[in-house]
């Protein structure tokens, strides 16, 4: 059995001993990995950057009240970053699934082609999704553009989806059967929770406030640019995605509307780029080096 | 000349599928093109590709070019020489500028007379040095619809290039390809073989990685994918749909193919089959097996792999099939809940396009347009059933299979009026509404799916022909180009033969009036040329050529149908008949009209006999061909007319058609006129080419 703690803890230490410094989650909400600033804007600017974390990832419109087997209004992405993306980029990923007690030869590994874009950052990549034996288990994209910025030098961004690696690896039905422990089933942390977020999100989230909270979320962020805080404004950016997908999640944002919507998040998150890039330098940009003993 | 092969990997981080095979071809036609302008022309050129090579073989191609000799003119001879034969300052200047001897200089016939000149010989260079400039500019030329950089950002390509190898016989051709410098080995599979392999030559190459597990040829893999599938299939007592479009992906997916048999829980048989097949074929991409009464409870998958030695890989993708079923299962018992009209309210939230409006009001002018339709063809009996199948069409946007498997658009909707007892022609036409989905798709089976087919695609482009949104060079995000192929698709395979720029009219009609863009005039004109070009495509794609397709779209292009019937006649009766006389008759006649008009030839005026006795032929074919173009007999049509061929030529070696006199004269005109009115009724002649 691996236990979905197990394998966290496993994929970090592969991590580690690739050269990678591991952040913590951050601590909004936020609908992707991308969107943690360890990656969204330390993919920008020249620095080399290699760092992993785990980041809980809210998508209210993906709420199933806790009913469905697949999907959750908040799952777990476990997000590597590599810049400049290695030659070997995809053996080491394959050595990350050795890890998990993956031997490639007794799998069928593909990369299929899937392309990622995000309107509300400006950002795009290029990639697959890794499939094996059937299974979606990863997102492995080549970092193009973020916040309306051509990038140089790219970033390789690998992305596993904790819980469906998780079922796969044991074989069970449902999310909610997966080992979190030997002894405590993912459904036991995470079900009430699920069901609770599910009915706020669709049935109770108060719209007005919402909608408030996005427009005063925006203000906030040109204030703080104004003041030179690129941290906070990019906080206060998110905060705008975030009630943006609980509106959408009410049913709130008509097709007219969201075009306006996520061009007005994007334009904040170019802003936040440029700022970040404009300020970055030395304090701002530790600089993470692959450990020699683990080049493959 | 010796000549030797020359061989091309250049290994990738995996290529998508859909763009493998144009890359591949391109690749070694642009290598074959450059070799051959530069005089190294190779015998053959042959290309292999898998998701992580693109391989190009070039056989014999010669070892060296020729030596060539280049003459450089410069003053006459008169003035660089004075009588005594003497090099005046013209012939020191001018040898001093090309650095030679005034000895040197020769003295040659030009288009100017006798010109001093300088004769040099250019040393042929070596294939391997013209392959080191070749190879780079072809493979940077490749393009991609979305290219990458990697790494530092420097280079862009489809995906990052790792590895380069370049032989000209045994030998490496010294050639950087995106920042790697070309070698002689290569790299197996990535998980069944291990470590660079070196090869000497090209015949080694393609041993060699067959050992490693790595089949370089598309064709062979996707011959061996549907062989064992058939013989997997045949062991449960079943078989596999000839699916050639899944087989030809899958083997693009791979570099080895293996095959696996699983199944999945039987329960979901209960499912329309079309559920389970698509959850199979575009989800999975695994393929479906049938036996004789329906679907059996197995697929089989393909993994790039030799075999499934812990059984990992049929399992999991049982696991995964089985998930995606359930999901499945759970969308269609919720959508089952509702019908497709009390959908109908909905609509009016989902946009078809920003300034157009919902899909409500989209379905409200194809109630409209496919009624016209159906009357337009003969179906009058239909109107009702495509009124309601197309207050249906869209409801299963709506619904959760459709955002869920949004390939399923229409099928479903037509799932669901079967379950909901709609009668045939209605379900039928909502499920087809979509076909065709590109060239090689199959059209609507019946009329209805035809007309509301047709009128779905008159809509959409109306519509955004209207708001001026053309397609511009590869940007066409609404599909426009495939929505008026398949358009001309449905009406040539349905044998429809009418004017479609009444349809096409209407269709503009039903948009508001006030419209920012395209005018409605300016509209259809844009159209008319938008769906000539299509239907130019579609009778090349059937076997005329590009004048033969000119000829036939100069005198009529909104009738699809009976334009693709005159061309197929025209293209098969020049295989037969000699039309070259016919044709420089007819281009001299154009030449002498240019565009005149004239009334009716008069009997009294002609004077020769040649122009009597063409005249006479004219009638008497005339009277004949009315007949046989009411008549739709083309191919008859043709011979009669090409039988007029000897009496013009007659005509025109014996008659001067410009006579001094002007009645004479006119009415030479005239006649000319008329022969030409009513010949070209089929194709205008002065179209094709033909040689002098």
């Amino acid at each position: 059995m691996l236990t979905l703690q197990r394998l966290i803890a496993e994929l970090c230490a592969f991590w580690e001993s690739e050269g990678c410094l591991i952040e913590q989650p951050y601590d909004l909400p936020v609908g992707a990995g991308t969107m943690h600033p360890a990656t969204f804007l330390r993919v920008l600017g020249p620095e080399p950057w290699r760092c992993a974390y785990v980041q809980p990832s809210r998508r209210p419109s993906d709420g199933r009240y806790g009913q469905n087997p697949f999907r959750l209004a908040k799952h777990l992405q476990l997000q590597v970053v590599l810049k400049p993306s290695p030659d070997n980029v995809q053996q080491i990923f394959l050595a990350s699934l050795e890890r998990l007690g993956i031997v490639a030869a007794e799998h069928d590994i593909r990369f299929e082609e899937d392309n990622w874009e995000s309107p509300t950052l400006g950002a795009w990549g290029v990639g697959w999704q890794v499939v094996m034996d059937g299974m979606e288990i990863t997102q492995f994209t080549y970092f193009q553009q973020a916040g309306g910025i051509d990038l140089a030098p790219i970033t390789a961004e690998i992305t596993y989806g904790l819980e469906r690696i998780a079922m796969f690896l044991n074989k069970v039905d449902s999310i909610y059967d997966v080992p979190w422990t030997e002894s405590i089933r993912y459904g036991e942390v995470r079900r009430i929770e699920e069901e609770e977020l599910s009915k706020y999100y669709f049935e109770v989230a108060d719209v007005e406030l919402a909608a408030l909270l996005l427009d005063r979320s925006e203000a906030e962020a040109k204030r703080a640019l104004a003041a030179g805080l690129v941290i906070p404004a990019y906080d206060a950016t998110l905060a705008c995605s975030h009630q943006f997908n609980v509106l959408d999640a009410r049913g709130a944002v008509s097709a007219t509307e969201r075009v306006g919507l996520i061009r007005r998040v994007r334009d904040l998150a170019c802003a936040c780029a440029r700022a970040y890039l404009a300020t970055r330098g030395a304090d701002r940009s530790p600089v993470t080096e692959p450990e020699p003993a683990a080049a493959v | 000349m010796k000549r030797d092969d020359f061989l091309l990997e250049i290994r990738t981080e995996e290529i998508p599928a859909p763009v493998l095979p144009g890359a591949r071809e391109d690749l070694a036609r642009r290598i074959g093109d450059a070799l051959s302008e530069e005089s190294l022309a190779a015998e053959s050129i042959e290309s292999y590709a898998t998701p992580r090579r693109l391989v190009v073989w070039a056989r014999n191609v010669p070892e060296r070019q020729a030596d060539r000799e280049t003459e450089v003119l410069g003053p006459p001879a008169a003035a660089a020489f004075d009588p005594a034969g003497k090099p005046t300052r013209a012939a020191e200047g001018f040898a001093k500028a090309q650095k030679v001897e005034v000895s040197d200089l020769v003295v040659v016939e030009s288009a100017r007379g006798k010109t001093v000149a300088v004769r040099r010989k250019v040393p042929g260079r070596s294939a391997s040095e013209v392959l080191a400039e070749i190879v780079p500019r072809a493979v940077g030329a490749l393009s991609f619809p979305k290219a990458m950089r990697w790494g530092a950002g420097e280079r862009s390509f489809v995906r990052p290039v790792r590895g380069v190898l370049a032989l000209y016989g045994s030998r490496v051709v010294p050639v950087e390809v995106m920042g790697m410098r070309a070698g002689n080995s290569t790299v197996g599979h990535r998980v069944l073989a291990e470590g660079e392999i070196p090869v000497t030559t090209p015949a080694d190459y393609f041993q060699k990685l067959r050992g490693a597990y790595v089949e370089p040829d598309d064709v062979a893999r996707r011959k061996a994918i549907l062989e064992s599938a058939r013989r997997l299939a045949a062991q449960v007592g079943g078989r596999i749909d000839a699916d050639a479009d899944l087989a030809a992906v899958l083997a693009d997916l791979v570099e080895w193919p293996g095959l696996v048999r699983g199944s999945f829980d039987p329960e979901f048989l209960d499912l329309p089959e079309e559920i389970t097949t698509t959850s199979m074929r575009v989800h999975q991409k695994v393929l479906p097996v049938r036996g004789p009464d329906g679907l059996l409870p197995y697929f089989i998958s393909v993994m790039d792999n030799v075999a499934d030695r812990r059984g990992f890989i049929a399992k999991g993708n049982e696991w995964v099939l089985n998930a995606r079923l359930a999901d499945a299962r759970f969308f269609f018992r919720e959508d089952s809940r509702e019908t497709l009209e009390s959908r109908l309210p909905e609509l009016e939230r989902l946009n078809f396009q920003d300034r157009l409006g919902s899909y409500a009001a989209k379905t409200a002018r194809l109630e409209e347009l496919t009624a016209a339709i159906a009357a337009a063809v003969g179906r009058r009996d239909l109107v009702d059933d495509v009124r309601t199948a197309a207050k249906l069409s869209k409801a299963d946007l709506t619904s959760r299979m459709v955002r869920e498997f949004t390939d399923l658009q229409g099928v479903m909707g037509g799932i669901y009026a079967r379950a909901e007892g709609h009668p045939e022609s209605v379900w039928k036409g909502i499920y087809d509404q979509y076909r065709p989905q590109g060239q090689g798709d199959d059209p609507p089976r019946e009329d209805a799916g035809a007309v509301l087919s047709l009128a779905d695609r008159f809509d959409t482009l109306a519509g955004l022909f209207r708001l001026g949104m053309l397609p511009t060079g590869s940007k066409d995000p609404y599909g426009l180009r495939r929505a008026a192929q398949g358009a001309i698709a449905i009406a040539i395979a349905r044998k429809w033969r009418m004017d479609w720029s009444t349809i096409a009219r209407k269709a503009l009609s039903l948009y508001p009036a006030d419209l920012p863009g395209l005018a409605p005039d300016r509209a259809l004109a844009e159209l008319e040329s938008f769906f000539a070009e299509r239907l130019r495509n579609a009778i090349e794609r059937a076997g005329s050529s590009y004048d033969e397709a000119s000829a036939v779209l100069e005198v009529g292009r909104w009738d699809f149908a009976d334009a693709a019937e005159r061309a197929t006649a025209l293209t098969e009766a020049r295989r037969r008949l000699d039309f070259r006389t016919l044709v420089l008759a007819f281009k001299r006649i154009r030449n002498i009209l240019e565009g005149e008009t004239a009334a009716d030839p008069s009997p009294e005026l002609y004077r020769e006999d040649a122009e009597r006795a063409l005249a006479a032929d004219f009638l008497q074919a005339r009277a004949l061909l009315e007949e046989l173009i009411e008549g739709r007999r083309y191919s008859e049509a043709l011979e009669t007319i090409a039988s007029i061929a000897p009496s013009l030529d007659r005509f025109f070696v014996e008659v001067l058609v410009n006579a001094p006199e002007e009645d004479v004269r006119r009415n030479r005109h005239a006649l000319l006129a008329a022969i030409r009115r009513e010949f070209t009724k089929i194709a205008d002649f002065s179209e094709i080419v033909v040689e002098k």
